[in-house]
């Protein structure tokens, strides 16, 4: 057990699985002896060689494409994209190839890729580099889309995702490549599709994502001093979504509220939220509410950003609402 | 790579083949059995027939759309009613009836059919990497069309490919049309082939009619990527006698091709030109050949019998194929 920031458990999953499986390779803009923008893959070139982790120029649509062309072939491409935020000069790659060459196939092919890449606001990184676009990639049949709010979560989601024969879109909150936590040394999966309960609660269900989850766990602790037990659900992959874990939840608080950072409008929220709406609806006490960000680009100056991120204050006000409801 | 008798006639059979399955499609169009579009190869099918027939069956193809693959298929020796039973949407189709004319034979090492037009570039330097990891000689022959060239994701893949040494051999088959633009108003150069400059790869042009010109163009380019020496361009100038897509006008800008022109076209068709070279080099005799095609003609009828009797996928395949477990 070691305590590490989810970059260090990224990277910890990562060399693990290029130990057992030399068919594990990396490649990206500056993932080898720089280990990325953002050091994720610092030192993995140095210990595996350049065979292994490949720098790449600014070609995404080739380091997406050739990973999916090298999946197919049997091996198991890990792929970073820099910012989700570039994923739209891809994305052909992504969602024409990657997600549909299975089923195009009529079951022949199998894709076992990830693509890893970090999203969300908070660094003051601004409107293209700073998004959370968890929603474009939910609406792709043939993905899955895995989004790890600790360092625990992140290792064992990780090292599913490398072992998973489909093509995973693996989503890393920046602000928490910062926040430490306990990682067992050893190599665990986590499966994907199966929810976590963050804190178990009576009165509200909040379901929380990525940097969410850390906040929804503030409020919870600020709440129950108010005498309120507040439920935080974190699904750690949103496609396959872990929907009876939310309606068992939701079934037994009688109350939802939706946390996340992409914006409101057509965000991952609202597929929950349609979801108990159409499976439980009789349970609820009160109107489902989502606490997300407004329909904007994420801004620069601090203070604006710091208005865009659902703050404690606003995830705080929507569960005392549905407590009134 | 020098042919043998046995070569020269494998390759005029495999020319004849795709020269008839071609044929047959159009026809299975207009008799609404090809449930599909179908973009005709007819003119052109010598690039796909001479890359491929020479092959090993463990080798990566990228079909162009021309023919949506079938001289290509027809050359590496897949399966051609399956693919031909894909195209009427049938469970006998190589892939369920799920793509129709994507379709793919990974068995002959055709994992690849990109309906958005350039997506073959990234992918098949993804097969490139496996071939040069796997260190067996393969290479990954991709094939595309003169408007292709006009997509980014060409340069991101020979660029890649180039620094990286890949066994990727680029087949460019120029028809000298785009959908109704002809190429020659669509780029400033002349040639494709000297755009492969930019790689520091050599890039050569061949008469794409000359099927034995393209086979022997395409193999040493093969056979000095299967010696590590990286990817080549290889540009075939060739024709297509028919519209871009079955059942549409054949436009070159706003006007109709006139028939005078395909006439005068139709004076350089590959299996003429290929039947008139072997009867004067004494490989077959005229009885050889035809003895040839009606082997090919009774195939062809065994094909639309397949087609015929196959059954329609049963709807609770739907999704079956969509992630592997």
């Amino acid at each position: 057990m070691a305590s590490m920031n989810m970059g260090m458990a990224v990277n910890n999953a990562l060399a693990l699985e290029m130990e057992r499986d030399p068919n594990v390779f990396l490649l990206g803009e500056d993932v080898g002896l720089p280990g990325g923008v953002l050091g994720v893959t610092a030192g993995l070139q140095a210990r595996f060689g350049e065979k292994r982790v490949l720098d790449t120029p600014i070609s995404e649509s080739a380091i997406i494409g050739a990973a999916v062309g090298a999946a197919a072939c049997g091996l198991r491409p890990v792929a970073e994209l820099m910012f989700v935020d570039f994923i739209g000069v891809c994305l052909d790659q992504l969602f024409n190839q990657a997600a549909k060459m299975r089923y195009m196939f009529g079951g022949k092919a199998k894709i076992p890729m990830v693509l890893r890449t970090c999203c969300g606001a908070g660094i003051g990184a601004a409107a293209q580099h700073s998004q959370s676009l968890e929603a474009w990639f939910m609406h792709i049949p043939g993905l899955k889309v895995v989004m790890p709010s600790t360092p625990y979560d992140a290792k064992g989601l990780l090292i599913s995702a490398i072992r998973d024969d489909n093509p995973v879109v693996f989503l890393e909150n920046k602000v928490l490549y910062q926040i430490e936590g306990e990682v067992p040394d050893e190599p665990y999966t986590i499966p994907i599709g199966e929810a976590d309960i963050k804190r178990e609660g009576g009165d509200v269900t909040m379901v929380a994502t990525g940097q969410m989850v850390m906040r929804a766990l503030a409020v919870a602790e600020k709440m129950a001093g108010e005498g309120v037990s507040v439920e935080v659900l974190d699904p750690r992959s949103l496609s396959p979504l872990d929907e009876e874990a939310i309606l068992k939840s939701v079934k037994k608080t009688h109350r939802l509220v939706i946390v996340h950072e992409e914006v409101k409008f057509a965000g991952s929220g609202a597929e929950i939220a349609a979801t108990v709406a159409e499976k439980a609806f009789d349970y609820l006490d009160a109107p489902v509410l989502r606490v997300a960000a407004p329909f904007c680009p994420v801004p620069f100056s601090s203070k604006l950003e710091a208005e865009f991120v659902p703050s404690e204050e606003k995830i705080t006000g929507a569960v005392k609402t549905v407590m009134e409801g | 790579m020098r042919f043998k008798k046995k070569d020269l006639v494998r390759l005029y059979r495999n020319l004849v083949r795709a020269r008839k399955f071609d044929q047959a499609a159009i026809r299975l169009l207009g008799e609404g059995k090809f449930t599909s579009f179908f973009h005709a190869a007819y003119g052109g099918e010598a690039p796909g027939v001479g890359g491929t027939t020479f092959l090993r069956q463990d080798d990566y193809i990228y079909a162009h759309h021309r023919g949506h693959g079938i001289p290509h298929a027809a050359g590496k020796g897949a399966d051609l009613f399956s693919f031909m039973a894909e195209h009427c949407g049938k469970i006998t189709g190589s892939c369920k009836g799920i793509t129709g004319f994507h379709a793919c034979d990974p068995e002959y090492g055709m994992l690849g059919a990109g309906g958005t037009i350039g997506s073959a570039f990234p992918v098949s330097v993804g097969w490139g990497l496996a071939a040069q990891k796997a260190g067996k000689g393969q290479v990954a022959v991709c094939f595309f069309g003169d408007s292709s060239a006009g997509r980014g994701t060409m340069h991101e893949g020979m660029n890649m490919a180039a620094n990286w040494r890949l066994p990727v051999v680029w087949v460019c088959e120029n028809n000298g049309m785009g959908q109704f633009v002809p190429i020659k108003d669509a780029y400033p150069l002349e040639d494709i082939a000297s755009m492969a400059a930019a790689y520091g790869m050599p890039g050569v042009v061949v008469d794409g009619q000359d099927v034995v010109a393209v086979a022997e163009a395409v193999m040493a380019a093969v056979e000095r990527a299967r010696k590590g020496k990286g990817p080549s361009l290889v540009e075939c100038k060739c024709l297509r006698f028919r519209p871009h897509v079955e059942g549409a006008p054949d436009w070159v800008h706003a006007e109709v091709r006139p028939a005078e022109e395909i006439e005068r076209l139709k004076k350089r068709d590959p299996v003429t030109l290929y039947r008139k070279k072997l009867l004067k080099q004494g490989i077959l005799t005229e009885k050889e050949l035809e003895k040839i095609d009606g082997e090919i003609d009774a195939e062809v009828q065994e094909m639309e019998r397949f087609c015929e009797t196959g059954a329609y996928p049963d709807p609770s395949i739907l999704q079956n194929a969509l992630y592997a477990d």
